[in-house]
């Protein structure tokens, strides 16, 4: 049986006030110890040693919040003021509610919607809207240049990602996160629907512009995309939501595909960050695996391959449901 | 369940996004130092002087894109709903041929974007 958390608490602000403080409290420490896992991860595939101050290279991730905090906000003279320092509160504004939106235990959630998944897609799309404004904010040649790249490529991969999500809905028949979980009891979706799995990881890698889709930040030739003009914290937010996205898109596809909290011996919570986090070790290794892609190589992928896989997977599915 | 504990809920936290995400934006105006350089507001371009805006014209292509994302978004929208009823028993076989019919409709917006050359990307 579900408890949401304003039944929990019988108070609807007392119980905002709880999420809020939870939510940031995980975020900000899932955060920084991701840039840690990255950083040594990478290290360790090309043979190097990684962060090295404190325990395991820990004490790295403290210190650089310390120095993003104490840099000066520099906002560039040409810069548009408005659209330049709205943009990175934009980007960072949806990654507290959609957190909220993701059953993590059987017994207690934050809140379970029944249209959660149309609204996990619609409050991940304002992150798009701030990455715009920030390349266009800035007035810079390099952020604009990567701000139109990055919204051509958030757009176009939204559609097979969607598209990967809708077999799951006719198979169980509700956008009800929740109810989607209790429906895996058996056997994961990962087992019926492989082909979508692996079209939602791809296009997840390509909306949180991550390697090898990173074309709106490609260091080689944008300098650092659509974020070049930003210094100190105002980086530290886009930098926050980057990581913050890859851990939804990973709790997304653990509940679509991998069961979500189901699993035998572990609490269910457990077993849900289990997946979560081995998802999330895969979208880094495939960075130092895949070279980058060229931007119309990127765009075809989306619209000749990924597309069209996506739409015969779904009547496939379709006909299976029809006959079995 | 009333109105509030559903979406005013969801409401309430994305606000709190907005509000906390000012927070490590408005700090460091207090304790950050201010430069004094004279070109340190300068746009950023490798070190040489800026030449010109960037609020420039950029490729059309961008914009076929998007065209297409709209077209395609909203038809793929309209799948989500038939989705929590298909196989619902209330329609034997319809469904599933409106639905196919409907895929294939999407699957002629990609031919007719691919056969005018969205897809392309010409080199100028």
């Amino acid at each position: 049986m579900k408890t949401d958390i304003i039944q929990l608490f019988e108070n609807p602000y007392l119980a905002l006030g709880v999420s809020i403080a939870v939510i940031m409290a995980y975020l900000s420490v899932n955060a920084i110890m991701l840039i840690w896992l990255e950083r040594k991860l990478s290290a360790r595939i090309q043979r190097r040693i990684g962060p090295q101050r404190g325990p395991f290279g820990l004490m790295q991730q403290i210190f650089d919040m310390g120095k993003l905090l104490s840099k000066e906000l520099l906002t560039p003279k040409h810069a548009n003021k408005l659209l330049y320092v709205i943009a990175p509160i934009l980007v960072f504004a949806p990654v507290v509610a959609l957190s909220s939106l993701f059953p993590i235990t059987s017994t207690y959630i934050f809140h379970d919607f029944n249209i959660a998944i149309v609204l996990i897609l619609a409050i991940s799309g304002i992150n798009v809207i701030g990455i715009f404004l920030a390349g266009w904010g800035s007035n810079n040649k390099y952020a604009l240049l990567g701000a139109v790249r990055s919204v051509a490529q958030n757009i176009s991969y939204e559609i097979p990602l969607i598209l990967s999500v809708i077999p799951i809905v006719m198979i169980t028949r509700t956008m009800s996160l929740y109810d989607i979980t209790l429906a895996q009891e058996t056997y994961p979706f990962i087992l019926v629907q492989p082909i979508a799995l692996i079209i939602f990881i791809i296009s997840a890698t390509a909306e949180t512009n991550r390697a090898p889709f990173d074309i709106p930040e490609a260091e080689s030739e944008l300098v650092a995309g659509f974020h070049t003009e930003y210094s100190g914290m105002r980086f530290g937010l886009f930098f926050f939501a980057e990581y913050s996205n890859m851990i939804f898109a990973c709790a997304l596809a653990t509940v679509l595909f991998l069961g979500g909290w189901h699993g035998p011996f572990l609490p269910d919570a457990v077993w849900f960050f289990i997946k979560v986090y081995a998802l999330i070790v895969l979208m880094m290794w495939f960075r130092w695996t895949f070279p980058r892609l060229r931007f119309d190589q990127l765009m075809k992928f989306a619209w000749v391959v990924l597309v069209p896989l996506s739409l015969i997977n779904l009547l496939i599915t379709t006909l299976v449901l029809k006959i079995v | 369940m009333d109105w509030f504990s559903q979406y005013g809920f969801l409401g309430a936290l994305l606000l709190s996004g907005i509000v906390l995400g000012a927070i490590p934006v408005v700090l460091p105006l207090i304790i950050s130092p201010r430069a004094r350089g004279r070109k340190s507001r300068e746009t950023y371009e490798c070190g040489m002087d800026t030449i010109g805006s960037a609020w420039v014209r950029f490729d059309i292509a961008y914009y076929l894109f998007a065209l297409i994302f709209v077209a395609f978004e909203v038809d793929v929208l309209y799948i989500l709903p038939i989705a929590v009823i298909y196989n619902s028993g209330t329609y034997v076989w319809r469904d599933f041929i409106e639905l196919t019919i409907f895929v294939g409709i999407l699957f002629l917006a990609i031919v007719y974007a691919w056969s005018k050359g969205v897809l392309h990307w010409r080199s100028r």
